[in-house]
């Protein structure tokens, strides 16, 4: 019997395909996928999140062993703070049992944010710049129309139900798995974009109703836009836009004068004073 | 938010540095390979478990191993491939590099020992990667025939050969 190799034929083994069409091809499905999958999670999870009664989110948080803020050590500034917030949320129509606590935080960040709860965080590094309290009672509104909107447990509930799905989907594919799921941090952040400005336009309401007139939203903005020019001198456009959980500070500031003029609400009015002692709070240790 | 642009750029670096030394370096293998194959054609490796009894053979076992390792690029796509399912191609080449690989270490063995055919051929594969990149064993082996010579003094030296 006669024994013989013939050379092994090329290429039957392999599927002739180029590996960067392939790469392009299953990135882009995968992107597709986590995105369609993420905004689907997210609309349905704060859409069942907001279903939560708020006495849920108050026990939620009163279960937390840190106490917020430095309200100890500022009793006159967090009184204040939540004496502002009471009057302005006598303007926008809370629901019964629905409260607002302001804390205030005496680092110097340029912030105030709304949480869970109907918490409210301001700091210190803001207050420093407000040169009016129709401004901060601006930010104010702001913070408790989140509140209102149940905004922070809307988007506790969309990220958490997102984030599992991604985990689930992506969970033992390694270095890939972890990229897909920044990518649906940043479609997460894009949807929150809509909750900022339905909480101005609930903002600009309480202002007016509060005040007669809307000044100190437009300042607000341009404070923010300083603050933000001074921070991130490098940061590029586009990418700052994307990423930035608020509309862009001149998109605001353009929000807000059209609001206003639909509504016949003066965009310019007396403005009224903050406290003479705010600075004496701000400089107590 | 610049950390997770570094986490980017720095996958996006690994994806790119992969490709081209994983490009490269396949290229390279399949050139030495394709060469080896023509240069080891005469020795014929069978798979067949039965023997010829045209002669008198001696036999010995010879064997001849590969480890291959994936590439970032390869083991970033093989993962895409993972949630949508499909032929996992970047592997396809990889395999099929090393089975061949793994067949000609067998022939030069079987080679140095003037044998005249590899029966009884077969492969194992084993994945011994630990972490993320994948790397895979291939091993084959087989059954070397060695042609008896006749003449006494020949036997000798070819056991001394052995």
């Amino acid at each position: 019997m006669e024994y013989h190799n013939k050379l092994p034929p090329e290429g039957i083994n392999i599927t002739r395909v180029h590996p960067l069409k392939q790469f392009l091809q299953f990135a882009i499905g995968a992107l597709v996928l986590v995105v369609v999958l993420v905004v689907i999670l997210q609309i349905s999870g704060s859409f069942l999140a907001k279903r939560i009664p708020f006495s849920f989110e108050t026990a939620l948080v009163s279960e937390m062993e840190n106490p917020f803020g430095d309200g100890d050590t500022h009793p006159e500034m967090t009184g204040y703070l939540n004496t502002l917030a009471q009057r302005l949320s006598a303007y926008m129509s809370l629901p019964e049992g629905m409260t607002v606590t302001v804390h205030y935080d005496s680092s110097d960040v340029f912030n105030a944010f709304a949480t869970v709860g109907g918490n409210l965080f301001f700091y210190k590094g803001l207050l420093e710049v407000i040169p009016d309290e129709n401004t901060l009672a601006m930010v104010m509104a702001h913070e408790i129309a989140h509140v209102l909107h149940r905004d922070p447990i809307a988007a506790m509930g969309g990220s958490v139900a997102s984030s599992i799905a991604l985990l689930a989907l992506t969970g033992n594919s390694g270095t890939a798995g972890s990229l897909l799921s920044n990518a649906g941090v940043l479609t997460s952040v894009q949807f929150t974009r809509k909750m900022e400005v339905e909480a101005d336009r609930e903002a600009l309401q309480a202002l007016y109703a509060s005040y007669g007139h809307v000044h100190g939203a437009a300042e607000l903005f341009m404070l923010f836009s300083k603050s933000r020019a001074e921070a991130a001198q490098t940061d590029a456009g586009w990418l700052e836009r994307f990423l930035s959980t608020h509309p862009l500070d001149q998109d605001r500031i353009n929000n807000t004068e059209q609001i206003a003029s639909d509504e016949g609400w003066p965009l310019a009015g007396k403005a009224t004073p903050l406290p003479q002692d705010l600075r004496r709070w701000l400089d107590a240790e | 938010m610049s950390s997770t642009l570094f986490q980017v750029l720095g996958v996006v670096l690994l994806l790119v540095l992969g490709y081209l030394f994983g490009r490269v370096a396949e290229k390279r293998h399949y050139a030495r390979i394709i060469r080896r194959e023509v240069e080891m054609q005469h020795l014929p490796v069978v798979a067949s478990r039965y023997p010829p009894i045209d002669r008198e053979y001696s036999q010995r076992l010879v064997a001849g191993s590969v480890v291959i390792a994936s590439d970032y690029f390869k083991t970033f796509l093989a993962n895409l491939i993972n949630i949508f399912g499909g032929r996992v191609t970047p592997f396809e080449s990889m395999l099929d590099r090393a089975r061949r690989e793994s067949i000609l270490r067998m022939k030069y063995d079987a080679i140095q020992l003037n044998a005249a055919y590899v029966f009884n051929v077969k492969f194992d594969t084993t994945r011994i990667a630990t972490g993320k990149v994948a790397a895979m064993e291939v091993v084959a082996y087989g059954t070397a025939l060695i042609p008896v010579e006749t003449s006494a003094s020949v036997v000798k030296g070819a056991m001394r050969a052995q």
